[in-house]
């Protein structure tokens, strides 16, 4: 029973490993941190798991869990502060539609997301993720008004971090 | 379109270059450790419980001896099974919010429960210090105010302490240690959590200000 509940939770946490590894990108600084974090999330949401009962999707489930260790239960060994590792991140683009103003907006909407405070970079990471106003309220646990109200705020801190 | 939004359509669009953590890799994952920071609290919080709770159980036999000679035995005994009390209350409270924390709660929630766990064990500390201050205070006005008998029962002639100015000596001393563990007692608690919980008060703080 538990070999089959362990099979069933690593083939989805497998499926939908992107989700974990966004939210580890925006929250930490370097590749060790990284793997760190995306182990905590992985083992929090392993014990989880027994009460995920499917009412919801998995990867719905998984945003709010992994969002939670991200911003409350994971502790960061040591805050080194990185500003190269934006340049790193690179999205894979077919040759024929390669635009190089949308890479380079990519890139500093990264960065100007990444200076966000811990709350801010949860609202703007669902936002991108394309979740109901509903679903971040829910997730966050604040009013559904309240959520837009900040987003709003937040949209508006990344313009003008995006248009300066 | 907004070039937020354009650039929302192109951030689900494209697919970012993240690695791939294989089906085994995950399997050995879920048997690493957690270095969670409810799992620091816990662990702080219980070393708490019973570094408080022990001291009553490592006060020299010699000290109850003297309170009964000193003709507050009765009051000291009854104060400390009040005292038990309070510590079974507070390991409950503590036990019931540490329960509570749920990594499937929404964030709000989740952080609230953490920092209720904490505030438990704050208030803990609280009344233990209160406590200390207060019955240093009872005893030691006591014990200023008998010092002669004091200063016979615990045989201060035969130990070459002049009884003149023994008194004060004894009071001063008294307040000094008393300094001396509650400024530790303050060092202790700003290092452990000043660390431990900055990141989640001020996120806390964060959600809560959005509710106003």
């Amino acid at each position: 029973m538990n070999k089959e509940l362990e099979h069933s939770f690593v083939i989805q946490l497998e499926k939908n490993q992107n989700i974990v590894h966004k939210i580890c990108r925006l929250y930490t600084h370097d590749q060790d941190s990284h793997n760190d974090l995306f182990q905590e999330i992985t083992i929090q949401l392993w014990r989880a798991f027994p009460k995920f009962r499917g009412d919801s999707k998995f990867s719905t489930w998984m945003y709010r869990v992994a969002l939670n260790t991200a911003i409350t239960l994971y502790r960061k060994s040591k805050r080194r502060i990185n500003t190269q590792d934006f340049e790193s991140i690179s999205f894979k683009i077919k040759a024929e539609e390669y635009d190089d103003t949308i890479e380079q907006q990519l890139k500093l909407m990264y960065g100007a997301v990444k200076k966000l405070n811990d709350i801010d970079k949860a609202l703007v990471f669902l936002y991108l993720e394309d979740k109901s106003y509903r679903e971040i309220s829910e997730t966050l646990g604040i009013t559904e008004v309240n959520a837009r109200v900040k987003m709003n705020r937040a949209k508006e801190k990344l313009r003008k971090i995006l248009n300066p | 379109m907004d070039q937020l939004d354009k650039l929302k359509k192109e951030w689900q669009s494209r697919e970012q270059e993240l690695p791939k953590i294989s089906y085994n890799d995950i399997y050995k994952m879920l048997l690493k450790k957690s270095s969670s920071i409810v799992k620091w609290i816990f662990i702080i919080s219980v070393a708490e419980l019973l570094f408080w709770i022990g001291l009553y159980f490592i006060i020299p036999e010699d000290n109850m001896k003297l309170m009964h000679e000193m003709g507050i035995g009765n009051i000291m005994y009854y104060a400390n099974i009040i005292h038990f009390i309070v510590f079974g209350i507070f390991i409950f409270l503590f036990y019931k919010n540490y329960q509570s924390i749920q990594v499937t709660d929404n964030t709000k929630m989740l952080m609230k429960n953490i920092l209720n766990t904490r505030k438990t064990v704050r208030y803990f500390v609280f009344y233990n210090v209160g406590m200390f201050i207060v019955s240093s205070i009872v005893i030691d006005s006591f014990f200023y105010t008998n010092s002669n008998k004091l200063y016979n029962v615990m045989d201060f002639a035969s130990k070459g302490v002049p009884q003149e100015n023994f008194a004060n000596v004894f009071i001063i001393a008294q307040i000094l240690v008393g300094i001396v563990v509650i400024g530790l007692l303050i060092l202790f608690y700003w290092l452990v959590y000043g660390i431990l919980l900055k990141r989640l008060k001020s996120n806390y703080k964060e959600l809560e200000k959005m509710e106003d």
